[in-house]
């Protein structure tokens, strides 16, 4: 369907926009030696004629979308067309006016109108014209409805994004974590009752907190570093001695905003990758300080994790798509303001991300 | 009462062997053993080098091997362990191991377990103790379990010692009989195992079989040389000459784009 034709605001515009055509057409026709009246019984129902007529110049529009590189070709199919358009107009604005004169409903003041070969073809120009302008209003329109789909389809695929990406979160828990943990309240039901039953609390905090997580586009660091000590405390039951946590966060940096679930999947990959990997165990720290911007009036986040790792142990095959996924996920929030970087630091793997400081007011 | 399922012979006794990096988890195991006291626990190994180690020097019936362990995992246990012990597997979760286990019908627990399934995976171990269903075929079954991923380092074992060399420091391998050489810089290594059989384990964009008894990697590739008979050598980075077989050449010519 023609997109004037849709709507009828859009109808109403556009006929209202021809009103100076009627105008011009009836100075003409005045110019011509017409009377007032007769100008004005031939113009409008010209105008509105030619407003019919050229509607047709949309499909034209669609069928030799503006570009560039053939410049030329456009300008020669515009002028074809328009000199065609023009002719068949003016064809019918004669066959209208000897109509309108059978009728009687020209020429009843002093002067006789007249349209001859001359008249005509100055008719037949300013048809051309008139279809010229509606081309380019089509153009226009064109532009508008495309800008306009592209910004429907961008939404629908910054929601899809979102949505893929909580998907992914979701499945990005690890089943592993999940039989292991189960197989550890399994032994302590017999072992250590109380600690069976507190690994059920800790198992249910932690997926309380990661689904409420998973809802949020962003959450207070406080949450995050809540469900951070519910994971590493199953951890810690699963893993005994060999896993140990430093914890070295600020207080103040509990307020601060981030795209969830950020670190939990860090932390995964440093016990799993690293900790896991070395038969003794060893050490995770975790940091969080504010720090004056120095390219800026407010102030940065940086989060450090770090592990030991075994340095010949072969690089595993999902590390990279975690870590790259925590690298998208900042930049999509903070764009260049966010820093990421990770890699072996002497026998440590280090994860270090800083971003700017924004509250929640 | 049900059809009584098939048993071992009644006052057998078992020698058994557990391999699991997590402390609860060998708890648990050692918890269902202790209602049977024909089964005699010798080590309740942390990682895979305990356990090779264990096994070598005490040789027992019945092993209970966790997959992913520090180390060495499961599959890599497997591969360097003389024949012997029936192998109960025992894991959380892993889609490739399973299927291995499937196909391959080697004896597995699923974390968590209950009693009884517990007990029917015992009784199913004891039952092919010593008998020619023991043992799965390790290559096999790591073959599968790995399926599509490539081999990233190689596993010497000598005695109950076990040495990982990492493939980014191999120069090349040789075949000399049954074993192939690893050079890894100055030192060298001897594993027993035929070219023809790791070749297919190794990355093809790494490493090229030059000659029947020479596979390269391909970055220690210096130069090509013509020698007077007409063939050719490929002289490494450090000087090492190799001799390159026809048709040795044409996949160098064909992997090198030349």
């Amino acid at each position: 369907m023609h997109p004037v034709l849709g709507s009828r605001a859009r109808l109403g515009t556009y006929l209202l926009a021809w009103v100076p055509g009627v105008c011009l057409l009836a100075g003409q026709f005045l110019a011509g030696g017409w009377a007032l009246r007769d100008a004005l019984a031939l113009a409008g129902p010209s105008c509105l004629l030619a407003s019919a007529l050229f509607l047709s110049s949309w499909h034209l529009c669609r069928v030799a979308p503006l570009r560039p590189d053939r410049t030329l070709s456009l300008l020669g199919t515009w002028a074809a067309a328009s000199a065609c358009m023009g002719t068949l107009w003016a064809g019918a604005v004669w066959l209208l006016f000897r109509l309108l004169l059978d009728l009687g409903l020209l020429g009843g003041a002093l002067v006789v109108p007249v349209l001859a070969v001359p008249e005509l073809l100055r008719l037949a120009g300013i048809g051309a014209v008139f279809h010229i302008v509606t081309v380019a209003f089509h153009y226009l329109l064109i532009a508008q409805e495309r800008t306009r789909e592209a910004e429907t389809a961008g939404r629908d695929l910054r929601e899809l994004a979102r949505e893929a990406e909580l998907k992914a979160l979701r499945a990005q828990l690890d089943p592993h974590f999940l039989f292991n943990s189960l197989n550890s309240i399994s032994a302590l039901t017999t072992l250590d009752p109380p600690g069976a039953r507190r690994m059920c609390v800790l198992l249910a905090d932690f997926l309380r907190s990661s689904l409420r997580l998973g809802e949020q586009q962003l959450a207070p660091l406080a949450q995050e570093l809540e469900l951070l000590r519910a994971y590493l405390a199953i951890e810690q039951i699963r893993f005994g001695s060999r896993l140990q946590v430093d914890w070295d966060v600020d207080p103040r940096t509990g307020t601060v905003l981030l795209p969830p679930l950020l670190l939990q999947p860090l932390a995964e990959n440093a016990i799993k990758h690293g900790i896991a990997q070395l038969p003794q165990g060893g050490r995770l720290r975790l940091r969080a300080h504010l720090v004056e911007d120095p390219g800026g009036p407010g102030r940065r986040l940086q989060i450090g994790l770090d592990n030991p790792m075994d340095p010949d142990a072969p690089a595993p095959a999902g590390l990279g798509l975690g870590l790259r996924q925590v690298r998208l996920r900042l930049r999509g929030w903070f764009g260049p303001e966010a820093g990421f970087t990770a890699g072996p630091v002497g026998d440590r793997f280090q994860v270090l991300l800083t971003f700017p400081e924004s509250d929640h007011d | 009462m049900t059809e009584p399922t098939p048993t071992a012979a009644p006052g057998r006794r078992f020698t058994a062997l557990l391999a699991d990096d997590e402390d609860l988890a060998r708890a648990l195991l050692l918890e269902h053993l202790a209602g049977h006291p024909e089964v005699q626990v010798l080590a309740s190994c942390r990682d895979g080098f305990e356990a090779i180690r264990a096994a070598a020097e005490q040789a027992p019936d019945l092993l209970f091997l966790d997959i992913q362990m520090p180390g060495l995992d499961g599959f890599e246990v497997l591969e360097l362990l003389d024949p012997g012990p029936a192998v109960v597997f025992v894991t959380a979760h892993d889609r490739h191991a399973l299927r291995a286990f499937q196909v391959h019908a080697a004896d597995y627990l699923l974390k968590p377990f209950s009693a009884e399934r517990f007990e029917a995976a015992l009784a199913q171990a004891k039952l092919r103790c010593g008998g020619p269903s023991a043992w799965p075929d390790p290559a096999a079954l790591a073959a599968t379990a790995r399926e599509g991923r490539l081999q990233e380092r190689l596993l010497i074992k000598d005695g109950a010692r076990v040495t990982v060399v990492p493939l980014a420091r191999i120069d090349y391998i040789q075949a000399q009989d049954d074993y192939v050489l690893l050079k890894a810089g100055a030192r060298e290594h001897l594993k027993e195992q035929t070219l023809s059989s790791l070749e297919p384990r190794l990355d093809p964009r790494q490493f090229l079989r030059i000659h029947r008894s020479y596979i390269l990697r391909l970055d220690r590739l210096a130069q090509l040389e013509k020698t007077a008979t007409d063939s050719w050598v490929a002289v490494l980075t450090d000087g090492t000459r190799l001799p390159v077989s026809r048709s040795g050449y044409a996949r160098l010519a064909r992997t090198l784009e030349y």
